[in-house]
């Protein structure tokens, strides 16, 4: 038997009082609450990261096949442009420093240049744009298709799948990124030196090394840590926070890179600063 | 046990052995200013096929993303299995969910794993033991229950609409849920597969006795499946009947669906 259930008036008109307000107000307003919001959805989205990545079950097979994909498919990207910055600084800077007749410190100067500063800036700069876009794409696309809640569905904890297991790889596989396009760098470096000089490779390398210290490598190596955690963290934010439609998918891959490239920097700015502090 | 506990659990037994699955009292769901689910009140039984129809944008996703916990309600009771929703902590909801299967609109297939990836995904995340002749048997008999059986190894994306619906079929049922959701199972398919898949879902219900909460826009799904169907508007039940007492209806407005 059918029942038709009476239904309410629900016409409610909610009157709202219009206060004029000028543009740049409105505006500044709306800057404001947008730019706090988002922080604090980071800020909420990072708490969640740290208390899913120490609760079991832990995502073992995930993590290393994230880390092969974020790691080893980007070792030839990372190679070439190591290559390319480590030729190209010995050939600019070896005019000046013939200028002043100091061309035998070039391996040391490009040495201290590509380990502390230009190998691991770099490499977070290309790692952000072919990493962080990468991710930030992928779980949007996922967001979009309804995949991240037929994971949620099926009892799987799509967070600790899919974010936590990226970010880890991030984080984990920038610094070794970094070494070897320092590495490469360095080689690229010698062969540049070699173009206009013949200097054997022990006497290279044995120069790079005598002008390396301690305080050289470890900040920048452990700076890379972050770099790689913010890319990936920023990444997965976009991306699992991403608007529906297709046009969420392309927003959060453009603004994974931008805000991972600029937190690159930020980090880069602390960092040196806690270096010279310690140091000084 | 405490009395108060035990009359709980007597009141879960009874609702199971009574057959009640789904249980909704004054069920309210809001975004902003949007009152989508303003009061509804449902029961479906154990192995019922419940159809619910209504305009796009009156909540009827809504209504069963709260089922399987996707979307908080804001008000009101919600019962699955003969527990409170939102009373469960996240573990509890997960084990809960175990128990539905959700058929997405998309299918929601994982692009990058092939067939055969996407039906063993469920498994191993739920049956960590399962050895893997256990699961290449499970994914065999799933795909072949769907008519997939030649697709094992090709992804989603080489995959036509009907088929994909179908293989998220599979990937559903392979878990043998006690629920099963659908979301619109026939929406852009031709009246060939839909009716495939309208037999499909008849067929899940005879099979695995499940309780099905379908939502369709497509009336010969709803002939087909049918054993109850509600009518919701203005985020309220409108009407409820069989398929029969909706087509007579005397509201001009529930007899347009079926015209």
């Amino acid at each position: 038997m059918e029942k038709i259930i009476l239904q309410q008036s629900q016409n409610e008109h909610h009157e709202t009082e219009i206060i004029p307000e000028s543009f740049s107000e409105t505006i500044s307003d709306s800057v404001f609450k947008k730019f706090f919001l988002e922080v604090s959805s980071l800020t909420t989205f990072t708490l969640r990261f740290f208390k899913e990545v120490f609760k079991p079950p832990y995502e073992f097979n995930e993590l290393m096949k994230q880390s092969f994909l974020i790691g080893y498919r980007s070792l030839p990207l990372i190679a070439i442009t190591g290559f390319i910055i480590g030729i190209v600084l010995t050939i600019q800077s070896r005019p000046t420093l013939a200028k002043f007749g100091a061309e035998s410190l070039l391996p040391a100067m490009v040495a201290v240049s590509i380990i502390r500063e230009i190998g691991p800036a770099i490499t977070a700069l290309i790692f952000a744009g072919k990493v962080g876009s990468g991710i930030g794409a992928e779980l949007a696309s996922m967001n979009v298709t309804e995949q991240i809640d037929a994971m949620q569905v099926s009892g799987t904890n799509p967070f600790k799948y899919l974010v936590v297991t990226r970010v880890l790889s991030a984080t984990l596989m920038l610094p070794v990124l970094v070494v070897f396009a320092d590495a490469i760098g360095l080689f690229g470096s010698f062969i540049g030196v070699n173009l206009k000089g013949n200097v054997s490779a022990y006497l290279f390398f044995s120069q790079v090394f005598q002008s390396l210290e301690f305080q050289d490598l470890f900040p920048a190596f452990i700076k890379t840590f972050f770099f790689g955690f913010a890319i990936g963290l920023i990444g997965c934010y976009k991306g699992y926070n991403s608007n529906k439609g297709t046009e969420g998918v392309g927003k959060a891959a453009n603004s994974a890179v931008v805000f991972g490239s600029l937190m690159v920097f930020i980090i880069d700015v602390i960092a040196v600063q806690i270096t010279s502090l310690i140091q000084n | 046990m405490t009395a108060n506990a035990s009359s709980v659990k007597i009141e879960n037994d009874n609702k199971q052995n009574g057959h009640v699955v789904v249980e909704m009292e004054h069920l309210k769901k809001s975004f902003g200013n949007n009152h989508v689910l303003r009061d509804i009140n449902l029961k479906i039984n154990k192995g019922e096929n419940l159809v619910i129809l209504g305009q796009s944008g009156t909540g009827k996703s809504v209504l069963i993303k709260c089922i399987v916990g996707l979307v908080d309600h804001d008000d009101g009771k919600l019962s699955i299995l003969g527990q409170d929703i939102s009373e469960l902590k996240d573990d509890e909801l997960i084990e809960i969910r175990k128990k539905i299967g959700f058929l997405f609109q998309s299918g929601a297939l994982y692009d990058s794993m092939t067939a055969k990836e996407n039906l063993e995904f469920p498994l191993r995340r739920q049956l960590r033991s399962i050895s893997k002749e256990e699961m290449n048997s499970l994914v065999k008999e799933a795909l072949q229950n769907v008519g997939l059986a030649d697709a094992i190894d090709v992804t989603p994306s080489e995959l036509s609409g009907g088929m994909r619906k179908r293989l998220g079929l599979a990937r559903t049922l392979i878990l043998k849920p006690e629920i099963m959701l659908y979301d619109e199972p026939t929406t852009g398919l031709d009246p060939i597969t839909s009716k495939e898949i309208s037999n499909l879902i008849l067929e899940v219900q005879k099979i695995y006795n499940t309780t099905s909460i379908i939502i369709t826009h497509d009336i010969d799904c709803v002939k087909r499946t049918a054993n109850r169907i509600i009518v919701i508007k203005d985020g309220i039940c409108a009407a409820e009947g069989s398929y029969t007492d909706l087509q007579n209806s005397a509201d001009p407005w529930v007899r347009s669906f079926f015209e």
